[in-house]
């Protein structure tokens, strides 16, 4: 190998420990601990062993009373075993923001961001690999005896906040941190507690290898998803506590499709086969309740033709078949769907009984529900629809979608998007197309990010503050686990250059590769970049919600963006 | 046609008013001639420089600067309102000397040029997205690269499935000519979508075919898929170079005019003292 070759030892899943104050009597101290000394430790891989979980995807954390340990709305991706201690969970009414004590999102500054005019490298993909050397030497992965935010009056919290306790050898924050949702409740300390702290990346190892954790986290999970989604409901928002513990116990959770649907999906997309939807409520049939998306994505259809015809793509929080089964009430006879309702790769569904609604909720309900839907359109006005669909494109938060009648090919995106990250487009400007709508391949930062599945080690994560999905450079391994699992192609894994220009590369010869797209701009000054740059508005940020509404200007043809 | 974009209605209406307002003021018997030449002079030289700093826009997209959306708009409007002033700074359509015909010929063509080049993408956008096959610029020289490769894959086939090399001498005397480089320019940007280059390729695939045997003419069929494809490559590539390729003249001349421009203003200020 040539002398002058830029080498560095080849990233590997554990370079970047959670907590590298971690040491080996912390691990023998926490195998004795009833939650993981049931665990039998041989029924892991020798690659990925116990021990090693608790020594490098964990990480204690102590925290005095009135300490935050999470807070509602943070994107989080670990989970928590109280050790000692206690923690209080503030149910209803959220904090307000400032008693939350968010900061603003870190932004460049003007002449921050100004200074990307020459700092900017004119060979691609250039890193400071030193940085690397540095990272890891020094690494103490995210800290865990920071200083934490703590809640001023903590009797005033108990005063006016619904709160629960959970005293030691509980688990929370597995929600988040599996369902890659926000956390969806705020927890401080109740007295001086200690934390195990399990990045997700663990947590799937532990649920994956031992039955016990996997049993105690589903269990919990079920629990707690329930809880959160029937309070997030306004039919049920209303109940007493009572009486909406009456309604869990008697809901029916159940789960459809897979929770890595992106691979099927892909398989199924390659080989342009079309794919199976399993049914959650055939159309025909007697109501038996309504069903509550909580995670994942449904199909509503009708039947039509041969096939079904879409009529409303449902994601968490929508809610079916809620007009039958009124009418059913009100009427006193038994009602059949109109529509079927279909999982969309992996979906958690709720399915509140019928005789459960005619207790607690249809004799308060003020007005009626709104019709079911229907099929009143030409099937023409929902190509659109369908296509996103079959697309998936209904998983899109911050889709590029681009008119091309527009769109003067300048390339003034890729530039600008080039411009803002050290010279380097983190975007394509081709995609899948529809008529006049191209929606190009750069992250849309999915409701459901799959590409966060399997990162072994968590490099790619949310946004804590803002939500969007982002790559932390030092830590990626380059192993391509993210960009494999995005269904749309929108990741993509890069050579690294020194700053001379010269490719990096491992002692074996083999180029270091980084994984990189579009993290919408995120430490920029005034939003995604690409967006402000086009100078015929022909480019957009969009969510699926408005890709949905572009079909009704697509069919009529007469409005523009 | 794209339809108006109701947010720059504001823009188009201050800039008419101001239009208005600067030829009233120009026609008012009061003012002396020479503040008159000397006011429309700089001013049309602070809207030239202003017009400029659109393409420094371009180059600062990190900056916080505002859509580039609104300042095409100001610059389309700027330009409008640079034209009136030019005429009520001039006096007429064409001055007098060899310095300001200059620049006034270089006024004239950054304007042309400037119109010509917003209509071309007005139209030619539009054009692109009905002619489907979207590629990157950049990628097109690979792409018709890739369809030669296979046209000589399946010229070489034929060859070998039939023994006779009619096909192969005849690519070589007309249809490598074709699939070298992007052809029919003009009829490719303008036309029907390369209607000519359409009639072309099937005149000599036709003129071929009725030489070759059964074997040789399986692979015709491939060579006559492959120049639909090339075609449908071509009409990108031309339409897109002149997206791209009007800016070579705009953007050179508007920096000429405005040095000329400024060279003008010394020239004024010295001998006006």
């Amino acid at each position: 190998m040539d002398v002058a070759t830029p080498t560095m030892m080849r990233p590997h899943r554990w370079d970047v420990p959670f907590d590298s104050d971690m040491t080996d009597a912390d691990v023998e101290a926490l195998m004795s601990i009833p939650a993981i000394a049931n665990v039998r430790a041989d029924a892991f891989p020798p690659h990925i062993p116990l021990r090693g979980i608790l020594r490098n995807d964990a990480r204690i954390v102590s925290y005095q009373p009135g300490d935050i340990v999470c807070r509602e709305g943070d994107y989080g991706s670990s989970a928590f075993l109280i050790l000692s201690g206690a923690v209080r969970v503030v149910l209803s009414p959220s904090l307000p923001r400032a008693v939350l004590g968010r900061q603003p999102v870190h932004k460049k500054g003007f002449f921050g961001a100004l200074s990307q005019l020459w700092t900017n490298s004119r060979a691609p993909e250039v890193r400071d690999i030193a940085r690397y050397r540095d990272i890891r030497a020094q690494s103490r992965g995210e800290s865990g005896t920071g200083t934490h935010i703590f809640l001023q009056d903590v009797p005033g919290v108990l005063d006016h906040h619904r709160t629960i306790s959970l005293p030691a050898g509980q688990i929370f924050g597995e929600l988040a941190a599996l369902g890659r949702v926000p956390r969806s409740a705020t927890v401080f300390a109740e007295t001086e507690t200690h934390l195990l702290e399990i990045r997700w990346q663990g947590l799937r190892e532990l649920r994956r290898f031992d039955p016990g954790w996997k049993r105690h986290i589903d269990e919990n999970y079920r629990r707690n998803a329930l809880h959160a989604v029937l309070q997030a409901n306004p039919l049920f928002s209303g109940l007493t506590p009572e009486v909406l513990k009456e309604v869990a116990d008697r809901v029916k959770f159940r789960t459809f499709g897979s929770f890595d649907w992106n691979v099927s999906y892909k398989e199924m997309r390659d080989s342009g086969a079309a794919g199976d939807e399993p049914i959650i409520a055939a159309e025909g049939l007697v109501q038996d309740g309504i069903y509550l998306v909580r995670a994942g994505f449904a199909r509503a259809s009708v039947r039509f033709g041969s096939a079904q015809r879409t009529l409303a793509y449902l994601g968490a929080g929508d809610q079916f078949g809620l007009d039958e089964s009124y009418e059913s009430w009100k009427t006193g006879k038994p009602v059949r769907r109109r529509n079927s309702l279909t999982g969309l790769g992996y979906v958690d569904v709720l399915r509140v009984p019928s005789d459960v609604l005619e207790e607690y909720v249809f004799p308060h309900l003020d007005v009626p529900p709104p019709p079911a839907l229907t099929a009143d359109r030409p099937i023409h006005d929902d190509a659109f629809a369908e296509w996103l669909g079959d697309e998936r494109y209904f998983n899109a938060t911050q889709a590029m979608l681009i008119d091309l009648e527009r769109c003067v090919r300048c390339d003034d995106c890729v530039r600008a998007c080039a411009s803002t990250h050290g010279g380097n487009p983190r975007f394509v400007r081709k995609g899948r197309t529809f008529d006049r709508w191209m929606v190009a391949n750069a992250c849309m930062h999915c409701r459901d990010p799959v590409c966060m599945i399997g990162c072994p080690t968590g490099a790619i994560h949310r946004h804590e503050a803002v939500g969007v999905v982002v790559i932390n450079d030092d830590t990626c391994i380059g192993c391509g686990t993210c960009a494999n699992s995005c269904p749309y192609d929108n990741i993509r894994l890069v050579e690294i250059a020194n700053p001379s220009g010269d490719a990096v590369v491992d002692a074996d010869g083999r180029a270091i590769v980084k994984a990189t797209k579009c993290d919408l701009c995120v430490e920029q000054l005034g939003g995604p970049a690409c967006a402000r740059a086009c100078p015929h508005d022909a480019l957009r940020r969009v969510s699926a919600s408005v890709l949905v509404e572009q079909d009704a200007v697509t069919a009529t043809g007469t409005k523009r963006l | 046609m794209r339809a108006v974009n109701r947010s720059s209605l504001p823009v188009w209406i201050v800039t008419s008013i101001a239009a208005v307002g600067i030829v009233y003021w120009h026609a008012s018997p009061k003012l002396a001639y020479a503040d008159r030449d000397f006011t429309t002079g700089y001013v049309l030289l602070g809207l030239m420089v202003f017009l400029a700093l659109y393409n420094g826009r371009k180059k600062l997209s990190m900056l916080p600067l505002g859509k580039a959306s609104t300042w095409l708009t100001l610059h389309l409007a700027g330009g409008v309102l640079a034209l009136v002033i030019f005429r009520l700074h001039v006096g007429s359509l064409w001055p007098i000397g060899l310095m300001h015909r200059a620049l006034a010929a270089l006024f004239y063509a950054v304007c042309i040029s400037g119109v010509i080049g917003y209509g071309l993408q007005l139209w030619l956008s539009r054009r692109l997205a009905q002619a489907g096959n979207e590629i990157i610029f950049e990628r097109i020289p690979a792409e018709i690269a890739a369809i030669r490769a296979q046209a000589e894959k399946a010229v070489l086939k034929a060859a070998e499935d039939s023994g006779n090399d009619t096909l192969g001498r005849d690519y070589l005397q007309s249809l490598a000519w074709y699939f070298a480089q992007p052809r029919f320019f003009w009829s490719c940007a303008m036309g029907g979508f390369g209607r000519r280059s359409e009639n072309w390729l099937q005149r000599n695939l036709h003129t071929i075919g009725r030489y070759l045997s059964e074997a040789e003419r399986a692979h015709l069929d491939e060579l006559s898929r492959l120049g639909a494809e090339k075609r449908r490559v071509d009409v990108q590539y031309a339409m897109q170079s002149l997206l791209k390729r009007w800016t070579m003249f705009h953007v050179p001349l508007a920096a000429a005019m405005l040095t000329l421009a400024v060279w003008h203003l010394i020239l004024v200020q010295v001998f006006a003292q």
